[in-house]
């Protein structure tokens, strides 16, 4: 366990890395994000109070620029075959899938944290108020949209298709985990208490459990040469 | 040379068993087809004739006895789409991914199906095409993994790959299928609840009952008939696709 732990964090290490230098994934999902609060901004009836849907535009905000992020982590270890040289290395197939979801968890983490903050200034909300519930609730989800989203990265990247099949294939698969997530996201920022939520914060850890657990058991299947 | 018409050989004798083969599925998918589509004709039969008038919603209720059968054996498929999808992974028998691709398409007409009664039902019974309930929901986005199935095969760079790819989707999406079955029981629902599979037993009357079991039964036997058919197809394709590759060849 602690070896698997090691050679996941020796992974999600080489992907920070190569991303701290080129830093073009964290830009591109950054500046998208906040491209999407603006066409909120300008396509929204005024008269609509943002509170009533700021769940909604938060988590269509963190949902697709996750995906622009997720589409390239996998086409990155496609160029100059470098997913064959990861392969032959000692790191076992499932630890190299559990270090490419925390990286890839690490980066949408920072995107949230900026979506959060251009949202709470754009749209006068105050997150603060329910910080606590709503970390909670946006961890639990974006454990489950990585650990769903690094296995379809790798198998569309693996196809003609590549990236413009992302969204095809995990959309339907994420949908249960929006669900709660939104939902509860959504009650939290209208003053909800946390005890209401109770019920979506156990099934988006169910979730998250169910899809780490056999996204790292089939992900062998997917990268085998 | 003298190689090369070794292989070709065993190549022909190859094809030759396989032809054997189709023929012996074709024979037993001939019959079952058969058998399903009298049974059909006959549960069609206790549908308009013999089953009474439900008391509530009336004729419309009907729809039921086609919605009913299309919608378990769209996730029935599923089902058999993942199972041997995890076999083919597990195994690399390609038999087991031509009934998965088989049952996959063979599946996906009748969720089709549901997609289409469910709707007709749900206007004059609800006065809406579409709500977004759970169990509705959730067929829906079934229907939409089955498509992801689709464009991953036709979009892979390898086929083998292709088939790698597709399996992985079908084992995660038939997480899908329990939620389906229970999302009655764990979101508020208007959709109606089961009348013969439930916790509590049967709550149907013996005609309805007697009808939903007989149209689930004949449509089955149908689908299995239709599967049957569709997997001899495949896996004579798959055959040819073989041979014409290894004339493609130029002589070794």
């Amino acid at each position: 366990m602690t070896e698997f732990l090691r050679q996941s964090l020796v992974i999600a290490g080489k992907d920070l890395t190569i991303e701290a230098r080129s830093k073009e994934r964290l830009i591109s999902m950054l500046t998208f994000a906040v491209l999407v609060g603006v066409v909120f901004t300008f396509s929204l009836d005024a008269t609509v109070p943002s509170r009533s849907i700021a769940g909604a535009m938060l988590w269509v905000s963190i949902l697709f620029a996750g995906m622009l992020g997720l589409g390239r982590s996998f086409t990155l270890e496609k160029e100059q075959d470098a997913l064959v040289g990861v392969l032959l290395t000692p790191v076992g197939r499932g630890a190299f899938y559990f270090g490419k979801f925390l990286a890839n968890l690490a980066l949408v983490t920072g995107t949230t944290l900026l979506i959060f903050f251009v949202y709470g200034l754009f749209f006068q909300l105050n997150l603060w108020a329910a910080w606590t519930g709503l970390a909670l609730v946006t961890a639990l989800y974006l454990i489950g949209f990585m650990a769903l989203g690094t296995l379809f990265s790798a198998v569309a990247a693996s196809t003609r298709l590549g990236d413009s099949l992302l969204p095809i294939i995990l959309l339907p698969l994420l949908i249960p985990v929006i669900f709660f997530g939104a939902t509860a996201a959504q009650r939290l920022i209208l003053g909800r208490p946390l005890e209401e939520v109770a019920g979506s914060i156990r099934m988006l850890g169910a979730f998250d459990l169910l899809f780490l657990f056999a996204c790292t058991i089939v992900f062998g299947k997917v990268v085998e040469e | 040379m003298s190689q090369a018409t070794s292989t070709d050989s065993v190549m022909s004798q190859t094809a030759l068993a396989d032809l054997a083969s189709f023929r012996s599925i074709s024979r037993w998918a001939a019959v079952l087809t058969a058998v399903g589509g009298a049974s059909v004709i006959g549960a069609l039969w206790m549908v308009f004739f013999w089953v009474p008038t439900e008391s509530t919603m009336g004729i419309m209720q009907r729809i039921y006895y086609i919605h009913i059968p299309t919608a378990w054996l769209g996730e029935f498929a599923f089902g058999i789409v993942a199972l041997c999808s995890a076999g083919y992974l597990l195994l690399r028998d390609d038999r087991l991914d031509s009934i998965a691709v088989s049952a996959a398409e063979v599946g996906f007409i009748f969720l089709t199906g549901t997609l289409v009664a469910g709707p007709l039902w749900a206007r004059l019974a609800w006065g809406s095409w579409w709500v977004w309930d759970a169990r509705l929901s959730f067929s829906l986005l079934l229907w939409l993994i089955w498509i992801g199935y689709f464009v991953i095969r036709g979009g892979a760079e390898e086929q083998e790959k292709g088939k790698r790819m597709a399996a992985v989707l079908a084992i995660i999406g038939s997480l899908d299928i329990p939620l389906i079955h229970m999302s009655v029981y764990w979101f508020r629902t208007v959709h109606p609840m089961p009348v013969i599979m439930n916790p509590e037993g049967p709550t149907a009357d013996f005609e309805i009952g007697m009808t939903i079991a007989a149209s689930v039964t004949s449509f089955t036997l149908a689908f299995f008939g239709i599967l049957l058919y569709r997997y001899g197809y495949e896996r004579l394709r798959r055959q040819a696709d073989v041979l014409r590759y290894a004339q493609a060849i130029p002589d070794r």
